[in-house]
This record gives C-alpha cells, sequence and structure tokens, in this order.
C-alpha cells in the first residue's frame, strides 16, 4: 500500500533500534518462509507441508516454516490471504474442492478467482473405507444394504461442503442408493468414528488407507488406475462406478505477488516435486503425485470447476 | 522391545538432557505468555529436529509441550489470565491465593502438582499405552456430549449463590461457541454478515479477554497494588510438599483422570482439568474453600492438565490418531523421520519411541528445578513492579498474545470486545466463568449431540444411541448426577440451605443484563428459523432456555432478589477504567493499519499515565519510556524474528 515491503523492513529496522540484518540482496527468499496451512495440524494438508520443509531448504537455503491459521474448513485463512505482503515471503495451502466449492455454496468471504494458486503439487484420490472386521467385503456388499435399507448405512467424512461430503454425494447419485452423511471436525476424529465402530463406512483418501493399513480395508478407490500402494484394490470405475475424485492440494500467494516471483516459486515447488527422494516418501503414504505448475493454472482450475458444478447444485438443494 | 538399560542411556546422555532442559525452559516461558502455544513453538522448531538424531528431536518437541502446559500456570495464577484453555480452572484457585499475597506458595504447588500429573502421564504412557489406547475408540460422540455437558454442570459449582445467573452466563458462552460456519449442516450462523466471524470466536482470544481486561480495568480502578506484596523469602518448597502430600488421593485421581481424558482426541487439557477440579471440590471437606484460593484445586487442575500429555502421546503413538494439536505436530516430525506409528511401534526392536518415553520423564523432572526458579522471579516481578509499568506490559501481552495466534489483527478485536462484555456483564453479576466454559464445550457438546442424534435416527434407536445402549455414558451420567446434588444434599443435611435475605430495592444491573439476554436470546429464536434443521436444532434449544431463564432472572431482579454476590470489579471505576478500555480499543482497531510496533509504543505509553498514581517525576517518567521502549521491541522481535508471525504490513512498522 505505501512504499515497497523492502522500504518497511529498513524502517522497521532502524526504528526497533536493535540492529537486525536488513534484507541485502533482492533475490528470493532473503529469509525463511512462511508456509500457511489454513487446517489444524496432523491433517494431509500438513503432513505434506512437512515433507516438503526440508527439501525446500535443499533447494532454496532457507527455511519454511509451517503455521496453523485453522477455521470455516480452511475459509478463515484463505479470505485473509491477499492482505499478506506480496513478497513471497508468505505463502498459503490451498485445497482442491475446498476453494472451488465453498465460494459457489455460501459467502465465505473469498472467490475462487481471489486465491492466486501457484502449483499444485499432490492429490490423494477418494477412497470406500471399512474396519477390518466390518461384514462389508466388496462395494457391492454397500450397495445391497444401502438399497435394502435406504438412509441406514452410516457414513462419516470430514465437514460438511468437503471433498469427503462431495464423495458420498456423487456414490449416492451414480449407484442411485441412499446413506446417512456424518460430518466430523477433522481426519483424526473421523478414523476414530470408523475404528470405534460408529460410522460404518468412511469417505477418506488412498492416505488413511496406508496409515491405517493394520485396522482398515479398502474397498474401492477413486482413481483412473489402481493405485501402485494397493494393486489389489478396484477402482470405482472397474466396478462400473464413474468415480473419479478426490482431493488436490497446492499452493497460493498474495494476489499482490509479482509475476516473475510467482515463475520462480512455481518452479522451487516443482524442483522439490521432482526429487526422487520426496516423491517416494509422498507415494509411500498413499499420495499421488501432480505437476501442475503456474502456467498451467488457469486451464486446470476452468476444468476442476466445471466439474464441480453439478455437485455443488446437488449440494445445495439439500440443505 | 530394545535393550532397557542401553535406552536408558541414551535418555541420559549429557546431549538429551541438555536439550530436555532447554525445551523445558522454552516451554515454560511460551506457556506462561498467553496466547503463544505450544503448537506455535513445536511448529516452529520442528525444522530444526530433521538434522538432528531422531530421538534428540523428539525429547525437545515433548519437552516443549510439557513445559508449556505448565507454564500456562504462571498467567493464570499472577495476572488471572489462562494462556491457554487447559489452565482456565487454575486461574479459580490460583488467582486469588495470588490477590492475598501467596502467589510464590501457589507457583510452587503447581509445579509440584505439574510434575506428579506429568510422571503419571508419562509412566502410563511407557507401561500401558497399547491397552489403554482402545479407551479412545470406546469414547465416541455419544460420550464426548456427555463428557461436555459433566463439564457444564462446573457452572452450577462457580456461580457461587445465583445459580441461575451462572446458567445464563453458560447459556451466553454456547451461544458464543456457535458463530461461524456449523461443522454439521455447513450452514453460516450468528456472524451478523460479517465474514470475518466465519471462523467463529477463537476460544483463546476469548479467554484472554474476558479474564485479563477485567483484571486491567481493576488495576487502574485503585491505587492499591495488583497482589498483595510478599516479602523476599524462599520457594515455600517443603510448605508446599507438606500441602501435596496430605492431599495425595486429589493428587493422584487428578493425575489419573487427566491421562484418561487425554487420551480422549480433541477432548484435551482443557475438559480434563475442569473435570478434576470438579471432582476434587466433590471430594473434598472444604468444598465451601474451593474458588476463593483453595490449594486443593490448583493441585487438581494443574496435576490434570500436565497428564495430559503423557495421556495425549497414547492414541497418537498407538492409533495414528493425534490426541491434541502439538501431538499432531508431533506426529508430523515422526513421521518425516520415517517412524510409522502404530501399535508395531511398541512390540518392535525400534528403541525411538522408548527413548522419546523416558526422554519426556526426565523433562517433566527437570520442571520442578526450571519451574521454582522462572516462578520465584515471574511473582517477584508481578508482584513488586509498579503498576505504571505492569499495567502497559500485561496490555501489550494480550494484544500481541491474541495476535500471535492466528497472526490474525480480528482475534485482537474479539479479544478487546469480549473483555469489554465480560466486565460489564460482571457489573450486572454474570460471572467470566460459567461464559468461558459454555465457550470451550459448546463444539464438543453440539457436535457430540447432533452426530448421536443422526446416527440414532439412521438407526432408528435415538434414545439407545443417546445413553440406553451406552454403559461408559450411563458412568458419565451417573458423574453429572452426582456432581449436581451431593452438594445440595451436604447442605441440606447440615442445614445451611439458608436464604438470601432479600435485599432491599431491586437489583437493577441484573435486571439490565437480563433484558438483554433475553434480547439475545429472541435474535438467536429469529436467526435460527433461516438455518437448515441439521444447524439450527442446538441453537433453538440453547436459545429457549435461556430466554426462560432471562425472564426468571428478571423477575427475581425486579423483586429485589439475591444481591450480586460477586463482588463488583470495582466501585471507582473512575475514568481511568474507561481510558483504558478505549486505549485498548484503539489500539485494537489501529495497529493493522499503523502496525503493531508504533500503535504499541503509543498505547503502552497512554497506559503508563493510566497506571500511574501520584506525581510523576521527570526522572521516573524517562526511566518509564526506556521500559516501555525494551519491553515492546523485545517482544516485537520475539514474534516477527523468532516465532516467525507475519505482522500485519501498516503505515510504520
Amino acid at each position: 500500500m505505501f512504499g515497497t515491503t523492502k522500504l518497511r523492513r529498513l524502517i522497521g529496522a532502524a526504528a526497533t533500534i536493535v540492529v537486525m540484518q536488513a534484507p541485502a540482496a533482492f533475490a528470493w527468499p532473503d529469509g525463511p518462509v512462511n508456509y500457511i496451512i489454513p487446517f489444524n495440524a496432523g491433517g494431509e494438508s500438513d503432513i505434506t507441508a512437512r515433507y516438503q520443509q526440508p527439501f525446500f531448504s535443499k533447494v532454496t537455503g532457507q527455511d519454511l516454516i509451517v503455521q496453523y491459521l485453522p477455521g470455516a474448513g480452511g475459509a478463515q485463512a484463505w479470505s485473509g490471504l491477499n492482505g499478506y505482503a506480496g513478497d513471497g515471503m508468505t505463502i498459503m495451502g490451498t485445497n482442491l474442492p475446498h476453494i472451488v466449492l465453498q465460494p459457489m455454496l455460501q459467502d465465505p468471504g473469498y472467490a475462487t478467482d481471489d486465491i492466486t494458486n501457484i502449483y499444485m503439487f499432490h492429490f490423494t484420490p477418494d477412497a470406500l473405507l471399512v474396519r477390518n472386521d466390518s461384514p462389508f467385503q466388496t462395494v457391492q456388499d454397500v450397495i445391497d444394504a444401502a438399497k435394502a435399507n435406504p438412509g441406514g448405512v452410516i457414513a462419516g467424512g470430514t465437514g460438511t461442503n468437503s471433498a469427503n461430503h462431495v464423495a458420498n454425494q456423487v456414490f449416492a447419485n451414480r449407484t442411485g442408493t441412499e446413506t446417512t452423511y456424518i460430518p466430523y471436525s477433522g481426519t483424526g476424529s473421523t478414523e476414530s468414528g470408523l475404528l470405534g465402530g460408529e460410522v460404518d463406512i468412511l469417505w477418506g483418501y488412498t492416505t488413511v488407507a496406508a496409515r491405517q493399513a493394520d485396522a482398515v480395508r479398502m474397498l474401492a478407490v477413486a482413481t483412473e488406475e489402481r493405485h501402485p500402494l494397493f494393486p489389489d484394490v478396484p477402482t470405482f470405475r472397474e466396478l462400473g462406478i464413474d468415480m473419479v475424485g478426490g482431493a488436490y492440494r497446492g499452493i497460493a500467494v498474495p494476489s499482490s505477488t509479482p509475476e516473475d516471483l510467482r515463475e520462480q516459486l512455481s518452479d522451487t515447488i516443482a524442483a522439490i516435486n521432482a526429487d526422487p527422494e520426496f516423491r517416494a516418501r509422498m507415494e509411500a503414504d498413499g499420495y499421488a503425485m501432480a505437476d501442475v505448475p503456474y502456467a498451467r493454472m488457469g486451464e486446470f482450475m476452468a476444468e476442476r470447476k466445471a466439474a464441480y458444478e453439478e455437485v455443488a447444485r446437488q449440494l445445495n438443494r439439500q440443505d | 522391545m530394545a535393550d532397557p538399560i542401553g535406552i536408558f542411556l541414551t535418555a541420559l546422555s549429557p546431549v538429551n538432557v541438555g536439550l530436555a532442559f532447554l525445551g523445558v525452559l522454552a516451554g515454560t516461558v511460551i506457556g506462561a505468555l498467553p496466547g503463544l502455544s505450544a503448537t506455535m513453538a513445536i511448529a516452529v522448531l520442528v525444522p530444526f529436529t530433521f538434522v538432528m538424531d531422531p530421538a534428540s528431536g523428539l525429547i525437545m518437541l515433548g519437552a516443549i509441550y510439557t513445559g508449556a502446559i505448565y507454564g500456562g500456570a504462571f498467567a493464570a495464577i499472577l495476572v488471572n489470565t489462562p494462556g491457554t484453555p487447559s489452565a482456565i480452572a487454575t486461574t479459580f484457585d490460583g488467582f486469588p491465593m495470588a490477590k492475598r499475597g501467596d502467589g510464590d506458595l501457589a507457583v510452587t504447588l503447581a509445579t509440584i502438582a505439574s510434575v506428579v500429573g506429568g510422571l503419571v502421564g508419562a509412566i502410563l504412557l511407557m507401561t500401558l499405552s497399547p491397552r489403554l489406547a482402545t479407551l479412545a475408540l470406546a469414547f465416541q460422540s455419544t460420550e464426548y456430549f456427555w463428557l461436555a455437558i459433566l463439564g457444564l454442570t462446573l457452572i452450577a459449582t462457580l456461580s457461587q449463590g445465583n445459580v441461575v445467573k451462572g446458567m445464563i452466563g453458560g447459556m451466553f458462552g454456547l451461544f458464543l461457541s456457535m458463530i461461524g460456519v456449523a461443522v454439521i449442516g455447513g450452514d453460516v450462523r450468528f456472524t451478523g454478515g460479517m465474514p470475518l466471524m466465519l471462523g467463529g470466536i477463537d476460544i483463546v482470544a476469548a479467554l484472554i479477554g474476558l479474564y485479563c481486561i477485567p483484571v486491567l480495568i481493576g488495576m487502574v480502578a485503585g491505587e492499591g497494588q495488583h497482589l498483595e506484596p510478599a516479602p523476599a523469602r524462599g520457594f515455600r518448597l517443603f510448605e508446599a510438599l507438606g500441602i501435596a502430600l496430605r492431599d495425595w488421593v486429589n493428587l493422584l485421581r487428578s493425575s489419573l483422570i487427566g491421562t484418561l481424558v487425554g487420551i480422549l482426541p480433541g477432548a484435551g487439557g482443557s475438559i480434563a482439568s475442569l473435570i478434576s477440579y470438579a471432582e476434587a471440590r466433590r471430594a473434598s471437606p472444604r468444598a465451601e474453600a474451593f474458588g476463593k484460593g483453595e490449594p486443593g484445586g490448583l493441585l487438581a487442575t494443574e496435576s490434570a492438565n500436565n497428564a495430559t500429555v503423557g495421556g495425549g502421546f497414547i492414541p497418537t503413538l498407538v492409533l495414528g490418531i493425534p490426541g491434541t494439536p502439538p501431538d499432531a505436530v508431533i506426529m508430523g516430525a515422526l513421521m518425516v523421520q520415517g517412524i510409522r506409528t502404530g501399535p508395531a511401534l511398541f512390540q518392535s526392536g525400534d528403541g525411538t519411541v522408548y527413548v522419546f518415553m523416558t526422554g519426556l520423564l526426565v523433562a517433566t523432572l527437570l520442571m520442578l528445578p526450571t519451574g521454582l526458579v522462572v516462578g520465584r522471579y515471574a511473582f517477584r516481578f508481578i508482584a513488586n513492579v509498579p503498576k505504571a509499568m505492569l499495567v502497559p506490559l500485561i496490555a501489550y501481552m494480550t494484544i500481541v498474545g491474541s495476535f500471535a495466534i492466528h497472526a490474525n489483527p480480528h482475534d485482537v478485536l474479539v479479544m478487546v470486545v469480549m473483555g469489554l462484555i465480560g466486565w460489564t456483564a460482571a457489573r450486572g453479576g454474570y460471572g467470566a466463568s460459567p461464559i468461558v466454559l459454555g465457550l470451550v464445550l459448546g463444539q464438543i457438546a453440539e457436535q457430540g449431540f447432533m452426530r448421536a442424534w443422526m446416527i440414532g435416527g439412521a438407526r432408528g434407536d435415538f434414545m439407545g444411541q443417546l445413553l440406553l445402549n451406552r454403559p461408559i455414558s450411563w458412568g458419565i451420567v451417573a458423574l453429572i448426577a452426582a456432581t449436581l446434588c451431593l452438594p445440595l444434599l451436604r447442605r441440606r443435611r447440615q442445614g445451611q440451605l439458608a436464604d438470601v435475605a432479600p435485599r432491599q430495592g431491586g437489583d437493577v444491573p441484573g435486571l439490565v443484563g437480563a433484558l438483554v439476554f433475553l434480547g439475545l436470546a429472541v435474535w438467536m429464536i429469529l436467526q435460527a428459523s433461516r438455518l437448515g434443521a441439521m444447524a439450527a436444532a442446538f441453537p433453538l434449544a440453547v436459545a429457549v432456555v435461556l430466554a426462560v431463564l432471562s425472564v426468571v432472572q428478571a423477575v427475581r431482579s425486579a423483586r429485589g432478589g439475591p444481591a450480586p454476590t460477586l463482588a463488583p470489579p470495582s466501585d471507582d471505576a473512575t475514568g481511568r477504567g474507561l481510558v483504558l478500555g478505549a486505549t485498548m480499543l484503539g489500539w485494537a482497531l489501529l495497529f493493522p493499519h499503523l502496525g503493531m510496533f508504533t500503535t504499541s509504543i503509543l498505547a503502552c505509553m497512554i497506559l503508563t499515565l493510566t497506571g500511574q498514581f501520584g506525581r510523576l517525576g521527570l526522572v521516573r517518567l524517562c526511566l518509564y519510556a526506556m521500559g516501555v521502549l525494551i519491553m515492546v521491541g523485545a517482544f516485537y522481535l520475539l514474534m516477527v524474528r523468532v516465532l516467525n508471525i507475519p505482522m500485519p504490513t501498516g503505515l510504520l512498522p
């Protein structure tokens, strides 16, 4: 707003009397970078940010500092994104479908286009999970039970109008069934809901199946092809259910960030994504890598928005 | 399991003990500053642990966590401000003790209780983890709902004399907890159309405001010292040990409650300490002294909240379900180190986890010397610093603290507004603690109840889901009944249920308050009628209860019912109180535009003059100005340079 950030920083250094290390070069990054996660610690957004952390230092020589700004399913952080300085020193995690669905369904304090995504770096495919001792052995068992007793099969997931909620709705549409969807306030509590027997099925991701490998069974996964970590688990498409989806996670910057800095950040995240050690670690946890750089972001977002529109209309009608 | 002696030696290596000590020290300081949390400190330090030996890194993170939970006691005892929700109940008896000059004893008691609680939690973690983890799964939505209700029964205890006013406060707290996007239903509720309110009212910001602003206003309203000045004396360690030993049943019970509640993901320290406080009071022969500076209350809450540290690691390590936010950060650090959580962790030959747990034990023991020394200086400082310095210092802490929670100026405004509301409500006899209980427990109660309702509906057996088929819930409901009924029975037996003599004339502030709350209830009902059924059910229930209670209270107040037994914060709240309130409000509104550093210097100068009684010499003025500059600068740098909290981009720094 007033003067450049560099100038403000210099004034800051002078005014606080204490001699601080004034930013010398204009190269990015010239200090530790804040990485704001719009959720609580412990979820997929946090874990993957933690995985990026050491590689970020390797690529840039600076620390990446993860901070949490949970609230309103991420909306609190996203609505404040453009208030930060666009100097590349503050970046924020973004999630799809959240940043598309939230503005479609209500006014969350930001519009989808307010968010300047610079890279989408991975994807967690939707997965249908049951307990190890569940009577449901296949997706067909679930469909049969839901048809025999509409609404009697209880499905858990994180939040309302979330990726899990969308998955449950799409599943119901494609199979002509009806389930009762129970929203939880975080991945951790959905897992204890499933393991403790409160819900019959859980809409989660491949990552939950990987982490809870001893306790849960994955019935199907919403990818085009089988997930390399779970070669025995069929895709929904193989079962005749047209369902491919999940949650994308990426990084966004304040809208005041200059173009060249956006490019540079995009290249940095791409370099982390290209590291074989990083990929191996992500894939071992059940993540699927994605590589959508800044240059292709417009096209990608347009395609995703179109895909979520139908579901958004249905979720709206339910209320 | 790996070789126990090897594990012991590794955990006790000089490097690991040194890291544990540093962690406890840093954690204690962070925890003592309201708004700065263990989660934040741990999150900042995680990258450093990548270059350390995994066990050493984990020991340091665990030490920070346990130190921070303990450090919360300082602010609670010395300035009546719980830095974390787990220290809420510590204010009940800790602050009255400090007020009467026993702050050093209170700090030492809190230290002993924290060490005992921490040890019990850590030992249970090491020995019984896989077994106890099943408890986390046995507690489902229904049980969380009843646990929250058990916590809410404390309102009856805390409202001292006027239960109706206490319950109105509790309902108001429940209302506050519902602001924002409903987790169940997804509707936007009670935001008044402001997008900033979508995230709801932050509990920590509200805690700081509700408890600390009235203290600040009280400080500038009168000339006396903030705390009774204390003579320089020792730690009062033996006196405290004596008290703790006499009350060992309480200490042990509270530590066990803390560990068990800590195991429940999402319940955490606040519920643990509230429940153990309620249980301690119920079992104590000195129940009437609770809330007035009873050491037993302090022992109960402080042992319980540190026991949740060990308890919280149990589901984290065994089930991969983090018990608390700091646990989640530590779990992330574990995963980055390539350590998989799960039952296998306790059976495999990998000693890292055992080294970590032993390190946690060591860190807990190190709290004793660290805490005693830090606590002694903190108490002496708070008790002896002149008000002209103390008022701006504490006010600055509340501002930066509430900003630091989310690096969001909105939280600062919420803090100040909640503080002013709390102060005003207290004038009408509506105390802050019931409001806080409602706010902290509201979400747990609502979500637990709504899930049980939806699941019960889908299974066609609502009552079975809510109570009949849930043996654990029977136990909690029995405890609720006991907590509510036993004190009444006891009093009746002693024939002490004396009617409070009606006061001459009406209770005008109480009446005004009741009418305001009645208006709020009507507004809630109007608003709720526009929401979906899932999001409207709980607000409607709360609004109806609030309306009924407000009418009852209005009638009682008009008839000159019992006078407010809560002491009014100060009778001569002169212009100084107003200046303080206005300064805080202006501070919160201005700093995002003018810059945190500049605004804080200006506001602190005003508050120095507000807190100064008597003539101010030039030398002293310069000294104060210097103090303000150093203090504001030091914390500004701590926030920006050490904790990396992004500051709003204002005109000036």
